[in-house]
């Protein structure tokens, strides 16, 4: 029974994986942050005066990891204030330490906008307030929807013993380390995933399908949207539709397989009966399955990318 | 030729412009790179030997060396380094968190630590600074030396000693700042084994790679770079105060919380200030200026 519950937390992880990095990919396309951010720094340099949000604090993975990391740090200390009270303390906790996470991102953001419109002065870049104040917003809230995810994620990982009642099911490592690594984790799945989605379909729309970018036209980007000059918030609603989920789904399939071949493993190795676990079975299980899993998905790549070369053929030029 | 020199002309006139308005910022300008690492060495080396200093001092502290680490940042990646800015500050904190530990250990030691008339020296946390700063040395030469990678990038070797030397700081400060001792008794529960130490390596970590990351561009100028570390600066101090109030004492935490909230406002205020007046223009809104039809 215990092991049943470890698996239904195991599914709220995964869950919950998939609403974080979808919220966060959204939150990066809104202040173009990380790859799709050189062409919008790059873009005035060549002449195209954009008003796209310039949302530089870092990539993905560390801006993530700092919100991310404050909250789980202001979680850690308010369920230190309210150990009495036991794990009913997460409900005040979460959520302030990710509201204090998102605010100090939001401070972030709001720097870098005018910091690097700042620096483009000779290139006659403006810096339009509309656009500085109107994405603020949208950024914390689509950042506090991430950064309370992973904070919960980091509280079932750290508490999973005593929610799902196997002993030793906890994670060693303590909350705000949990949410450092889950904030990277969550910051390079992001970046890796979702720019492709922001980078080549929104800010290079004007592109024939399957064609390479040449250097000549870097910085060259779609500044006008289907009504009116684009910004930032538009890019959002395009992503919303596919990037975005698919992020997600990417993120939440890696804690799923990552989590699922754990427990199997811990359900081999012997967990659920009293005394009789055995650590070295359980190991080797779950690295067997993990390999399986991995050659599979090798193989499923290797095969969809054969069909896409065989269907659209190589690069043509121009 | 005629219109280089009108160029040459309006660049005489806007620095003739700016040096007025640069007046109120004096510090940035009389700190040059030298003199800023030197004066960031010298304080930090003190607040840092001195573990028994009040809270809201080792908060100055901390703001100095994150100024210095993000003109170190700023120093090693001025050359080129677009995206890898991020990546060198991790780096420093890198340095930082494997010399402030060396610090500790040596500094718990019977030769580490003197009591002279019951103030407490930890002299022995200066053999972190020091192993990292031969360390940076060491690292900056193998990157910049002809046998090896070959980067030659200029000052490499000096950025990566003062990297070194900052991250070692920094990360010294800051546990002093939350346990208020070296004694590795009280340091490992309430830093290490509570997580503590990921929200101190991440905050200085953007403390030194943000400010130059954020400002990059043709138009970015040190003095206002280095505003936003003294911001982030306050940003730290408010979460590491919280973390004092709650795990040490109040009277230590709430004069960092307050030192921390005053000098956020201040510095932000600059800073913003700086961005919209040496910007292009302000605008309220508008369309684009759009090229070639």
């Amino acid at each position: 029974m215990p092991v049943i519950s470890l698996f239904a937390w195991m599914l709220v992880i995964a869950f919950l994986a998939f609403i974080a990095c979808m919220f966060e990919d959204l939150e990066s396309d809104i202040g173009s942050q990380s790859n799709p951010n050189s062409q919008i720094q790059l873009a005035p340099e060549m002449g195209y005066i954009h008003r796209y949000f310039n949302k530089a604090i870092s990539g993905e993975g560390l801006s993530y990891a700092l919100s991310c990391t404050i909250s789980g740090t202001i979680a850690m200390l308010i369920l230190l204030q309210f150990e009495s009270v036991g794990p009913k303390a997460a409900i005040l906790a979460i959520p302030v330490g990710a509201a204090v996470g998102s605010l100090v991102h939001m401070v972030r953001s709001s720097t870098c906008h005018v910091g690097r419109e700042a620096a483009h002065k000779r290139f006659e870049q403006p810096i339009y307030l509309d656009v500085f104040y109107g994405h603020l917003l949208p950024i914390a809230t689509h950042n506090f929807m991430a950064v309370i995810c992973i904070t919960a994620i980091a509280y079932i990982q750290c508490n999973l013993g005593i929610l799902s009642g196997v002993t030793g099911a906890s994670n060693p490592f303590p909350l705000p380390l949990l949410c450092l690594i889950w904030g990277l984790t969550v910051g390079a799945i992001g970046s890796s995933t979702g720019d492709i989605h922001y980078g080549t379909e929104r800010a290079f729309q004007d592109k024939p399908f399957g064609e390479g970018r040449r250097v000549v036209y870097h910085g060259q980007i779609c500044r006008y949207g289907d009504c009116g000059v684009r910004t930032s918030k538009d890019v959002a609603s395009f992503c919303a539709k596919f990037g975005g989920p698919a992020t997600g789904l990417a993120f939440g399939l890696i804690v799923l397989f990552e989590n699922w071949r754990t427990v199997i493993g811990m359900l081999l190795g012997g967990l659920s009966i009293e005394g009789l676990a055995n650590p070295a079975v359980a190991a080797t299980w779950g690295i067997g399955i993990g390999v399986v899993i991995a050659i599979v998905l090798v193989i499923l790549a290797r095969t969809l990318e054969k069909w896409a070369r065989n269907k659209y053929g190589p690069f043509v030029g121009e | 030729m005629g219109e280089e020199e009108a160029k040459q002309a309006k660049q005489e006139e806007k620095e003739e412009k700016a040096k007025p308005k640069e007046e109120f910022r004096l510090s940035f300008d009389y700190f040059n790179e030298s003199r800023l690492g030197i004066f960031a060495l010298t304080i930090c080396v003190l607040i840092a030997i001195f573990p028994g200093l009040p809270a809201f001092i080792k908060g100055i502290g901390i703001m100095i060396v994150f100024a210095w680490g993000a003109d170190s940042v700023r120093k090693t990646a001025r050359y080129g380094l677009g995206t890898g800015v991020p990546s060198i500050g991790v780096l420093a904190m890198g340095f930082g968190i494997i010399g402030g530990i060396t610090g500790i250990a040596v500094a718990s030691m019977s030769f580490g630590t003197l009591v002279v008339g019951g103030v407490e020296i930890a002299f022995g946390v200066l053999a972190g600074v020091a192993l990292l700063a031969l360390l940076g040395f060491v690292s900056g030469n193998l990157a910049n030396g002809d046998k090896f990678i070959n980067m030659k990038i200029p000052g490499l070797e000096r950025g990566m000693t003062e990297l070194g030397i900052a991250g070692t700081l920094a990360v010294l400060i800051e546990i002093s700042i939350v346990v208020g001792t070296y004694d590795p008794a009280k340091v490992l529960p309430n830093v290490i084994n509570n997580g503590l130490i990921a929200a101190i390596f991440i905050i200085s970590a953007f403390g030194m790679l943000q400010p130059y990351n954020t400002c990059l561009g043709a138009d970015e100028r040190r003095a206002r770079t280095l505003l936003m570390s003294i911001e982030i600066g306050g940003i730290a101090s408010i979460i590491l105060g919280i973390a004092t109030t709650l795990t040490l004492s109040a009277v230590q935490g709430v004069p960092l919380i307050v030192l921390g909230a005053v000098v956020w406002v201040v510095f932000y205020r600059a800073y913003m200030k700086a961005c919209m007046d040496e910007a292009y223009a302000v605008k309220g809104t508008g369309l684009i200026k759009t090229l070639g039809g």
